[in-house]
């Protein structure tokens, strides 16, 4: 609390809060745009459509496999750094936004619970992640990493001698062998896929319903909290 | 068991000329991966090597790794390596039968205990102690554990002996297992997988011990990298058309008839360790790919369960079907998912405003 009250705006500018510090933006933006470029060439590795014309003119699989394999490294570079901050960053960004432990967060699920089961009208004040959000952020994360346990177990096995990726063939065996990899690999992008959705979708009702300016927040850092009679109750 | 010459003296009886033999040295060098030069040095080395003494077992199996090798169109060194000169037990070729042979293979084991190989084909069945496959009144679990127990080294030839193969395919009545795993506290285990497992790879293997008087190294599965370091993808003669990303779409269509990659076919290539595009099949004829067959991926454990259906890229969603598409039951997870999100939100926030206006203007009001 007292990292991000000290960097509340002065009486002038009400309401406005630093959430989202620089690194937090900048690993989301880099995990989001780093999984559009690997569903889309992923979704084509998976499922080619076949090139014509004279095959020596022709390196679409390989053109593919090399941005997917870019993008992965951005992806796995932003995924760990995201993570590594959880235990640096401000209260915001920390770990324990996304796991209800204390009492007060889980008063907050409650609540954000009942807002969501309509027994309750007006959006419970949080200035991070609600309760809520931070639990669908475990499964996002959870899948992010399983989508990269998987991406290095399947790049392992292309990944040329000496390579230092080739480590994570140990990798394969507890995945259930190459082919459950892939599979593994190719439905956690759609659960993925799925559960990017329901944040987007979230994050806009909340943003609607909280008037927070929580869209923007993910792009400027600062968040709208107007000062309400339960807001610091339930800011926990 | 030492006994010098036995191999020059084999080679005489068959008709093998000695440039065969040196051209054997040579095809065994390239898939060792060690230089062709060094076929002189193997051949010396083989013709000096102890005579090793081999047992061959079969459990639950349909032969197909013998019929593998004894379907060479002629006596090849490989052939008198395996079968003629040092096989003391084995099952479908022995001239032995009955007590006599149960004996012959008892006294093996007894005289030769911690020296000989045992080679084994097909998975061992542990359901109803043991009873699903029984040799002599002793079940393969019994026999296995006595023989590989005392063995110098245990090879398990084929995917059902390495890693279960088809009786071990769910829902695999007769709890089969591997080797591997039926012998508690084996010595010197290695998997040569693949269904069948390919002659010239056993032939390899015991050249290789001959020479080298030790094992190969291995993979995490315990196959040998000579052999399984490589992905089939890696060695294809298609691959040039995997990378262009030109498939064959449907069975005989164009581009099949030109030979381009069997991807989208179901290949398995990419997710198989196999040396078959090297040194092919029937000696050196052709192997399933080059005939424009998908790689079923046959040395990779549980082949049957994991790699099926073999004329799919990949197994469909559980409850939606046999074969059943990821990506059509992935979009509909996803649009359904994001429909409800979003049909629910604003319903939420519709609702929350009307009962803001409610409360008079009071946007926070709670109602609790």
């Amino acid at each position: 609390m007292n990292d991000a009250s000290a960097r509340r705006l002065p009486e002038s500018a009400p309401g406005r809060v630093y959430v989202w510090e620089l690194p937090v933006r900048v690993t989301h933006w880099a995990i989001f745009l780093s999984v559009v470029v690997l569903c889309v060439t992923g979704t084509y590795i998976g499922r080619p459509f076949s090139a014509g014309g004279a095959t020596t003119d022709r390196f679409v699989m390989g053109i593919m496999k090399v941005v997917h394999f870019y993008a992965a490294i951005v992806f796995d570079v932003a995924l760990a750094a995201r993570i590594g901050w959880m235990f640096f960053g401000n209260r915001y960004a920390c770990w324990d936004q996304f796991i209800p432990l204390t009492r007060e967060r889980w008063r907050g699920f409650v609540k954000t619970t009942k807002f969501y089961c309509f027994l309750r009208h007006s959006f419970p004040e949080t200035i991070g992640l609600n309760p809520m959000l931070g639990l669908l952020f475990v499964g996002i994360f959870a899948l992010e990493l399983l989508m990269a346990a998987t991406g290095f177990a399947l790049y392992s096995v292309l990944a040329p001698i000496g390579s230092p990726m080739r480590v994570f063939r140990f990798l394969v065996p507890i995945l259930g062998g190459l082919q459950d990899a892939r599979w593994t690999h190719h439905v956690g992008m759609w659960l993925l896929i799925t559960l990017v959705l329901a944040h987007i979708i979230a994050v806009v009702v909340i943003s609607v319903a909280q008037r927070s300016d929580m869209i923007g927040s993910i792009f400027s850092g600062y968040k709208l909290i107007v000062d309400r009679q339960d807001g610091e109750r339930d800011n926990g | 068991m030492t006994e010098q010459g036995w191999l020059e003296r084999e080679l005489k009886a068959h008709g093998v000329s000695r440039r065969e033999f040196v051209k054997f040295c040579a095809t065994m060098a390239a898939i060792l991966a060690l230089p062709q030069t060094v076929a002189e040095n193997l051949a010396e080395a083989i013709e000096k090597a102890d005579k090793p003494t081999l047992i061959w077992l079969e459990f639950q199996d349909c032969a197909g790794n013998t019929e593998s090798f004894l379907r060479a169109s002629r006596p090849t060194v490989a052939e008198i390596i395996l079968e003629k000169v040092s096989l003391d037990y084995h099952e479908t070729v022995m001239a032995a039968a009955g007590h006599q042979a149960e004996a012959a293979l008892s006294k093996t084991v007894k005289d030769y205990a911690g020296k000989y190989i045992a080679m084994v084909e097909g998975s061992i069945p542990t359901g109803a102690d043991g009873a699903y496959c029984t040799i002599g009144g002793k079940s393969a679990l019994q026999i296995a554990r006595e023989v590989c127990g005392a063995a110098a080294a245990t090879v398990a030839v084929g995917t059902c002996a390495a890693f279960g193969g088809i009786p071990a395919a769910r829902p695999n009545p007769t709890g089969a297992v591997a080797v591997g795993d039926a012998v508690p506290g084996i010595k010197n285990l290695i998997n040569l997988s693949a269904c069948p497992a390919n002659a010239e790879n056993i032939t390899a293997l015991l050249v290789y011990y001959l020479t080298m008087k030790q094992w190969p190294p291995l993979d995490q599965y315990r196959r040998p990298l000579f052999a399984y370091g490589k992905l089939i993808h890696d060695n294809c003669e298609r691959r040039a058309y995997f990378d262009a990303g030109q498939y064959v779409e449907a069975w005989g269509d164009e581009a099949h008839r030109h030979g381009r990659c069997l991807y989208k076919l179901g290949c398995k290539g990419p997710v198989t360790f196999q040396n078959c595009p090297v040194i092919q099949w029937n000696q050196g004829t052709n192997w399933p790919i080059g005939c424009g067959h998908p790689c079923l991926g046959c040395a990779e454990p549980n082949f049957w369960d994991r790699m099926t259906p073999f004329y799919r890229h990949l197994e469909g969603v559980p409850g939606f079907g046999l074969g059943s598409n990821v990506d059509r039951v992935g979009i509909g997870l996803a649009a359904g998912v994001a429909g409800a999100f979003a049909i629910h939100g604003v319903a939420r926030v519709v609702s929350a405003r009307r009962a803001a206006r409610a409360d008079g203007e009071k946007p926070e009001g709670e109602s609790q």
